[in-house]
């Protein structure tokens, strides 16, 4: 007997199927996967079914293809996508399925560390690949049709011979040797080594439609000889090249009925398929020792030639008969036995002679048939076709399926079974039945071309398996939906293995609001479900089943939260394979009972499993947290940025929470028990009303151990916590400070979505000093989590997942009792993240949720990011209309021919049909240069009521609601800007399409407010090209052509980058992008590198705001890589090229920035926008002006309510330098901090004096907006407050306080001072000797008047300080001088 | 082992003979399909060797229930909670239905000898 081996590992490319999860579900559920030949396989004119037969043409036109399916992610694989064209589109289908077997077989970590151990032999025949028919083109036909023409039409002469073929030659696309090696056939076994890094024998084998099987064979042979230990074994067939199709037209092998019928009586022929399949081999010793997963054992393989027989086309039984009986022998199966077999999958080609051939191959090896013993016979041709030397392949991964799954698969179209089958064992099935023999053994067989025969034999792995079982697949998830219960019932009173093969695709959505989901399917589970569907009443999760009989999500109405846990006394994460799987950021130094870092552990766990249930299209209707897990829920909803959480907790000392002397304990009682118990003691408190049967206490140590020994003694289960914190009591009150001080910083951003307070049990208020207290008494108050579940309940939310460790679900679900709520958790301490998010997934999906399970699948079940379409195709070449233009033909001579040459006759009319396009097209579409561009004068209207979409293109904050648009200041984008200069250029050149633009100039915004009607010109300005400007704002040279040009560039690819320390979301709501929801297109930040950025956008409906993301994108990189001067604005672009029409709204593109040149005033870039896979639109030096800023104008600029851009000092006066030398700047500065009004008096002012005015302004303001921020104000912004004289006086409803205001400025200084009484600040020079003296009288001067003279001797006290300027600005000091505090009120 | 559930006795009134484990272990065993009826999982089996986590689910919070019922029945003969305050959190992780048989049992027998 020969050494058994294990198939570890499987995957397949096929017709309908592009992995092997699809093709079993095809292969189960009877797909027919059979089309007509898609467009540019082959020309549609070669089928002409009618006419005599001829080489060149067919009578057939139906087989199996895969055209859709051929996309591979080969920068994956480090391959670059422009080479993809020249390669043979086999070998990288052949690279994909073998790299999708070996990950079927656990991944690459799986192979043995010694690669000259790896083998991969496949079978593949040499056929006129498409890559090859189409250097056939370039090499031969290009000579071919000139050497034609010139003997025919001498007169053409040299140049316009050269001129055809050049012609011809360019729509093959450029020439590139260096891809030329992608040409080379045997490259299809070689390519996935060189990939895969496998250095043992690579080759591959043609044994014509048996090359798959005698592929498995060598490889069987290496691993019995030892030589490898791992062997990738399989075939690769894509080629359905009319020669291909021609020969077995001419051999009448092409079924004339195009249908594929195996053993039918009908049956008439063959229909191509094409196709990969790779199977992962290890000698079964070793699969067992490893604990490998076994789809089945190959026990023996044969093969054998027909030898001399009559014909070499005609199938002979002798070659067969040897080949099968050699494999049984090796097998050490009697074939003949009862029992031996129970399912032949069969060559089955459906052509008479092959069909009868092969079941009297059948009889004469196994035997007549008998009454008990049937097996079954089938070919999945039947399904996909003949794939040549993959059909080997096809046909044992169904069987090792079949036989691994207990099922046997069903057959099509043997509708009226051949008679010879009665003469054999075998019997055809058209449904899925149930495989229950002792021993599930399967033979394969696969014949070829002159006679070489080749058998697999294949059976079940030993049951009984030593060391532990290792579980390399997922786990498996059962999904039914039905219209009700009843229905879902009946579809699961059948057999498991029916049940399970009725599965619904994980990735494809169901209709049925009756759905039924069970993780790891075990016949136990499934038995229960059975009983659970019966009884009819939701079951929600224990044993990994859930059944909703009406859904309480989606349709059901039910909202849906996400619940942070608190501390628990158990911290133990196990979320490492999840947070790798989505790329995210995790390390877990969590020790419990140490508050501040478990704290950090707790929030970092909860962020992470809320970035993973988003990623997987999960979004709460609201979240709330137990404990301190509400923090994370703050930030989870969006109230406090993560990043603001991120820093506290990373400075908070754990110390300081630690109050001495308390303890928590756990109570087994509700919260009104408690509270009884505790009316005659005021040292222990309720901290938390958890759940019916459950409150927490926190007091002095030895007080809350006597509390849990009386409610112990008393029955009532009660423990006393490891924590010492006094959280949520008024314990906590003393040690609040760090807290306090943390929480005032942190910016109160409006929720993304409710965040509910457990202090409150309701939704947080909006106002920003309300949340601050809540916050504060969230610490010193119980936690009244019931009372939140109960009016969360209450408000519809219906399902709850817990997004941490511990029992927080199993509270929610005391509190909730009943079936009408979900709750379910994404963290277990039983399993990795990845199988418990499964679990989350599957329970919301049975509610009637649709999250995407995606993420979720094996590599190779995955929606590829970017991957290549192959090319397939090997059709004629058709020149394109520019082309033919380009080479008009001369017909007069050829036209004397015409009578007597059929041959000059056809060229005629091609020649003549060329003529005409380039007629029509010279008199409809471009009549002649000059004239085709009418000069254009028009008039662009921009205002707010034209451009509604300029309201969230606006550069400055103002307050919500704020009446003057104006301060906001809207600008027309740049791009909106390119969009017009295009529309414009169209409109002079009727018929003609804008298809690039040259030499974009922006020299001034355009704003909305007041409305302008900006003058428009459109010029000619030489060939196809115009000039079109929006005078005085900005200009482009629009480049026209009737269609977008064909040829779009390749995608780049990067390496060397990293993940984005901030999404795209928080771009937006952390207000580092000013733009509002129409321009906020960026729908991810994927990843960065030292000179590139890149991100997903999804088409905006505004015009020009898919172009603005793009500077968006450029904007996000520069303030990530660079500390300052990180205020872009685009001023110039050399070229935009566009290869199609404008995405339309809602579609997504990747955006591929590259930078170019950074230098202090320019940023430039180059990018790519890419759609679908192809280049859309290309852009070169997009160049963007740096503009002055430091994180405080930044700052500013996001928050400018909530910031200042200048400093306090001592004393309670305000100081700002003038940080923006430059004037452009200024300007940007100064529609941030100034309001209409004050807008108007800086234009007044002369220019030398507008810089120094405007820095008194600003030090000023700040100084009134400290000071009510100190007494209790929320956001004021700048524009809300207006200096006059003295005083401050409030804008559009904004009360000032009655202040008294002071300003003074010197050099690049400005300073201000506010105060309830009189006041005065100056500055002088500080190399002014008597700088301190004047100063001083100035100041006094300044609050009291120029005649002030102390009456009663009470002299009102100045100080003064001596500064300087910043690094960075010119070196200078100055003496400022102010008065101090009468009122002592800012006392310093 | 599986233990069929026998009709409740009436609280209050154990006597020595009725003090066996396997008495015992079906007076549990009927509490716990109560309690497990909720979640469906009415026809689970129950022996000594069960354990209340990994092959009950329960969570600590139902517990509390079953603390519940024991008092109920056993009135202050029986002291769940004492029983489990000596035990950690994986002790308490890893019981087993034989463990609160065991201690039932001892209690029981202690308060029946007065």
């Amino acid at each position: 007997m020969s050494t058994p081996v294990a198939i570890v590992g499987m995957s397949v490319l096929l017709p309908g199927a592009p992995d092997l999860d699809t093709y079993w579900g095809n292969i189960t559920s009877g797909v027919d996967a059979i089309t007509e030949v898609p467009a540019g396989r082959w020309d549609a004119d070669y089928y002409e079914p009618d006419l005599a037969r001829r080489a060149d043409r067919v009578y057939c036109r139906r087989g199996g293809f895969v055209d859709p399916l051929a996309e591979v992610d080969v920068v994956s694989f480090g391959i670059m996508p422009n080479s993809v064209a020249g390669t043979e589109p086999d070998q990288l289908i052949a690279l994909h399925v073998a790299a999708a077997a070996i990950a079927d077989a656990g991944g690459d970590a799986r192979l043995p560390v010694d690669r000259e151990r790896v083998g991969v032999v496949l079978g593949r025949g040499g056929y006129l690949t498409p890559a090859l028919a189409r250097l056939d083109q370039r090499v031969r036909t290009a000579r071919q049709l000139v050497r034609t023409l010139g003997q025919l039409m001498p007169e053409l002469g040299d140049e316009k011979l050269e001129q055809v073929r050049q012609a011809f030659s360019d729509q093959l696309g450029p020439d590139s040797p260096e891809s030329a090696i992608g040409l080379v056939p045997n490259l299809a076994a070689s390519r996935v080594a060189n990939r895969l890094d496998l250095r043992g024998p690579a080759y591959t084998v043609d044994a014509a439609c048996a090359s798959s099987l005698v592929a498995v064979d060598h490889a069987v042979r290496e691993l019995a000889d030892g030589r490898c230990d791992v062997v990738l074994a399989g075939g690769v067939h894509h080629c359905h090249d009319i020669t291909l199709w021609s020969v077995f037209t001419q051999l009448g092998a092409l079924s004339p009925s195009q249908r594929i019928r195996p053993f039918d009586k009908g049956a008439d022929g063959v229909l191509i398929g094409e196709g990969t399949g790779v199977v992962v081999l290890k000698r079964l010793a070793d699969a067992e020792r490893d604990g490998d997963r076994v789809y089945a054992v190959i026990t023996g393989t044969g093969v054998a030639s027909d030898g001399r027989t009559a014909s070499l086309v005609n199938p002979d039984t002798g070659g067969q008969v040897r080949a099968i009986r050699q494999a049984w022998l090796a097998a050490g199966t009697d074939p003949t036995a009862s029992g031996s077999i129970g399912l032949l999958e069969a060559h089955g080609t459906a052509t008479p002679a092959g069909d009868a051939a092969e079941l009297a191959t059948l009889a004469e090896v196994f035997g007549p048939a008998s009454a008990t013993d049937r097996p079954v016979i089938g070919s999945v041709k039947s399904m996909i076709g003949h794939t040549m030397p993959a059909a080997g392949v096809a046909a044992l991964v169904k069987a090792a399926l079949a036989v691994h799954h207990g099922v046997l698969p069903p057959t099509l179209h043997c509708e009226d079974p051949h008679p010879a089958l009665a003469t054999t064992r075998f019997r055809p099935i058209a449904e899925v039945r149930p495989w229950v023999d002792e021993v599930r053994r399967a033979g394969v067989n696969a014949f070829g071309f002159g006679g070489i025969n080749a058998h697999v034999v294949l059976e079940q792995a030993p049951t009984s398996r030593p060391g532990p079982a290792v579980v390399l697949e997922p786990e498996r998830v059962l999904r039914l939906s039905a219209a009700s219960p009843g229905h879902l019932a009946a579809l699961l009173d059948t057999d498991d293995a029916t049940v399970l093969a009725a599965s619904l695709d994980e990735r494809e959505a169901a209709t049925g609001p009756t759905r039924l989901g069970i993780v790891d399917p075990t016949p136990k589970r499934l038995a229960l479900a059975r009983k659970a569907v019966a009884k009819g009443a939701g079951w929600r999760g224990r044993n990994d089943v859930w059944f909703a009989p009406k859904p309480l999500l989606g349709t059901g109405g039910g909202k849906l939260a996400f619940i942070f846990p608190g501390l628990e006394a158990d911290f133990a994460p196990s979320v490492d394979a999840l947070a790798r799987r989505f790329g995210l950021d995790w390390r877990s130094e969590a020790l419990v009972g140490d508050v501040g870092r478990h704290g950090t552990g707790v929030f970092q766990l909860g962020r992470l499993l809320d970035t993973v249930l988003r990623e997987l299209g999960v979004r709460p209707d609201g979240v709330a947290g137990h404990s301190v897990g509400e923090w994370t829920a703050m930030a989870a909803g969006g109230i406090h940025s993560a990043h603001q959480v991120d820093a506290f907790l990373s400075a908070f000392d754990p110390d300081a929470l630690r109050v001495p002397g308390l303890a928590f304990a756990v109570l087994g009682a509700p919260a009104d028990q408690v509270l009884a118990a505790l009316a005659n003691q005021d040292d222990v408190v309720l901290s938390h009303d958890n759940a019916p049967s459950q409150s927490m206490v926190c007091g002095p140590a030895e007080a809350v151990e006597a509390l849990v020994l009386r409610f112990r003694a008393d029955g009532v289960i009660s423990q006393v916590l490891p924590f010492q914190s006094g959280f949520h009591t008024p314990m906590l009150e003393p040690y609040l400070a760090p807290i306090q001080r943390a929480a005032e910083t942190y910016d109160i951003n409006p929720a993304r979505v409710p965040v509910w307070s457990a202090t409150t049990a309701s939704e947080f208020p909006t106002d920003p000093d309300e949340v601050r207290a809540l916050f504060v008494r969230h610490l010193l108050e119980p936690v009244r989590f019931r009372p939140m579940v109960e009016a969360m309940h209450a408000a519809g939310f219906r399902a709850f997942v817990q997004l941490g460790v511990g029992q927080t679900g199993s509270l929610i679900t005391d509190t909730v009792q009943g079936n009408d709520t979900l709750v379910v958790s994404a963290h277990s301490p039983h399993r990795d993240g990845i199988d418990q998010v499964r679990r989350v997934v599957t329970a919301l999906w049975v509610d009637g949720a649709e999250p995407d399970v995606r993420p979720l699948l094996p590599e190779s079940a995955k929606r590829r990011r970017a991957p290549v379409r192959l090319d397939l195709g090997g059709a004629l070449i058709t020149l394109d209309s520019r082309t033919r233009l380009r080479v008009p033909g001369q017909a007069s001579a050829l036209d004397s021919l015409v009578d007597g040459s059929p041959l000059a006759a056809e060229l005629s009319l091609l020649l003549k049909d060329t003529a005409d396009v380039a007629a029509e097209l010279l008199t409809k579409r471009r009549p002649a240069p000059a004239p085709s561009v009418r000069k254009l004068d028009a008039v662009l209207p921009v205002s707010v009521d034209t451009m509604p979409y300029l309201l969230d293109h606006c550069f400055f904050q103002q307050r919500p609601g704020w009446p003057d648009h104006v301060d906001s200041w809207p600008v027309v984008p740049a791009t909106t800007v390119i969009g017009h200069l295009m529309a414009f250029a169209e409109q002079a050149a009727p018929g003609q399409r804008a298809v690039a633009v040259h030499d974009v100039r922006l020299s001034q915004w355009i704003t909305a407010i007041p409305s302008v009607d900006v003058p428009v010109s459109v010029v000619p300005a030489g060939d196809d090209r115009v000039l079109a400007s929006l005078d005085g704002y900005s200009r482009a040279v629009v480049e026209l052509a009737p269609e977008f040009p064909a040829q779009a560039p390749a995608p780049w690819t990067f390496t060397d980058e990293r993940k984005p320390d901030l999404t795209a979301r928080e771009l937006y709501d952390e207000r580092w992008m000013f733009h509002g929801p129409r321009f906020q297109g960026v729908e991810e930040l994927t990843a960065i590198g030292p000179k590139h950025v890149r991100a997903r956008l999804v088409t905006p409906a505004a015009p020009g705001a898919l172009l603005d993301n793009v500077g968006q994108v450029l904007g996000y990189w520069i303030m990530a890589s660079l500390p300052d001067r990180t205020t872009v604005f685009p001023v110039a672009i050399h070229r935009i090229r566009f290869h199609g029409d404008h995405p339309a709204a809602g579609e997504e593109l990747e955006c591929l920035v590259r930078i170019t040149s950074v230098t202090d005033n320019a940023l430039t870039a180059d990018m790519q926008l890419v759609r679908r896979g192809r280049v859309w639109a290309e852009f070169d030096g997009w160049s963007d002006r740096r503009f002055d800023s430091d994180p405080n104008i930044r700052a500013n600029d996001r928050a400018p309510g909530r910031n200042t851009l200048s400093t306090v000092e001592d004393g309670g006066w305000t100081r700002v330098h003038e940080r923006w030398p430059d004037l452009a700047t200024r300007e940007l500065i100064m529609r941030n901090q100034l309001g209409s009004a004050e807008r108007e008096q800086y234009d007044q002012q002369s220019p030398r004096a507008k810089r120094q005015w405007l820095l008194g302004r600003i030090a000023a303001k700040d100084a009134v907006r400290r000071w009510m921020w100190e007494h209790g104000e929320g956001e004021v912004f700048p524009a809300e407050l207006l200096l006059r004289d003295n005083e401050v006086v409030g804008v559009h409803g904004r009360e000032a306080p009655p202040l008294t205001v002071s300003v003074a400025h010197h050099g690049e200084l400005g300073v201000g001072i506010a105060r309830r009484g009189r006041c005065g600040i100056a500055v002088e020079p500080a190399d002014d000797p008597d700088a301190v003296a004047k100063a001083s009288s100035a100041a006094l001067e300044k609050a009291f008047g120029a005649r002030f003279a102390p009456s009663d001797g009470a002299v009102p006290e100045v100080r003064c300080a001596r500064i300087g300027n910043p690094p960075g600005l010119p070196s200078r000091e100055y003496i400022v001088a102010w008065t101090a505090d009468d009122e002592q009120e800012m006392g310093t | 082992m599986s233990v069929e559930t026998t009709a409740p006795v009436t609280e209050g009134q154990v006597t020595q003979d009725q003090i066996t484990g396997e008495a015992v272990l079906a007076e549990i065993s009927g509490m716990l399909r109560v309690l497990l009826d909720e979640y469906g999982l009415d026809d689970v089996e129950i022996t000594m060797a069960t354990k209340f986590h990994e092959d009950l689910e329960l969570e600590s919070i139902d517990l509390v229930s079953l603390s519940a019922d024991l008092k109920e029945r056993y009135g202050n003969q029986v002291n769940f909670a004492e029983f489990i305050a000596g035990f950690d959190l994986e002790e308490i992780i890893a019981m087993t239905v034989g463990q609160l048989v065991d201690h039932v049992v001892v209690s029981l027998r202690e308060a029946a000898r007065g």
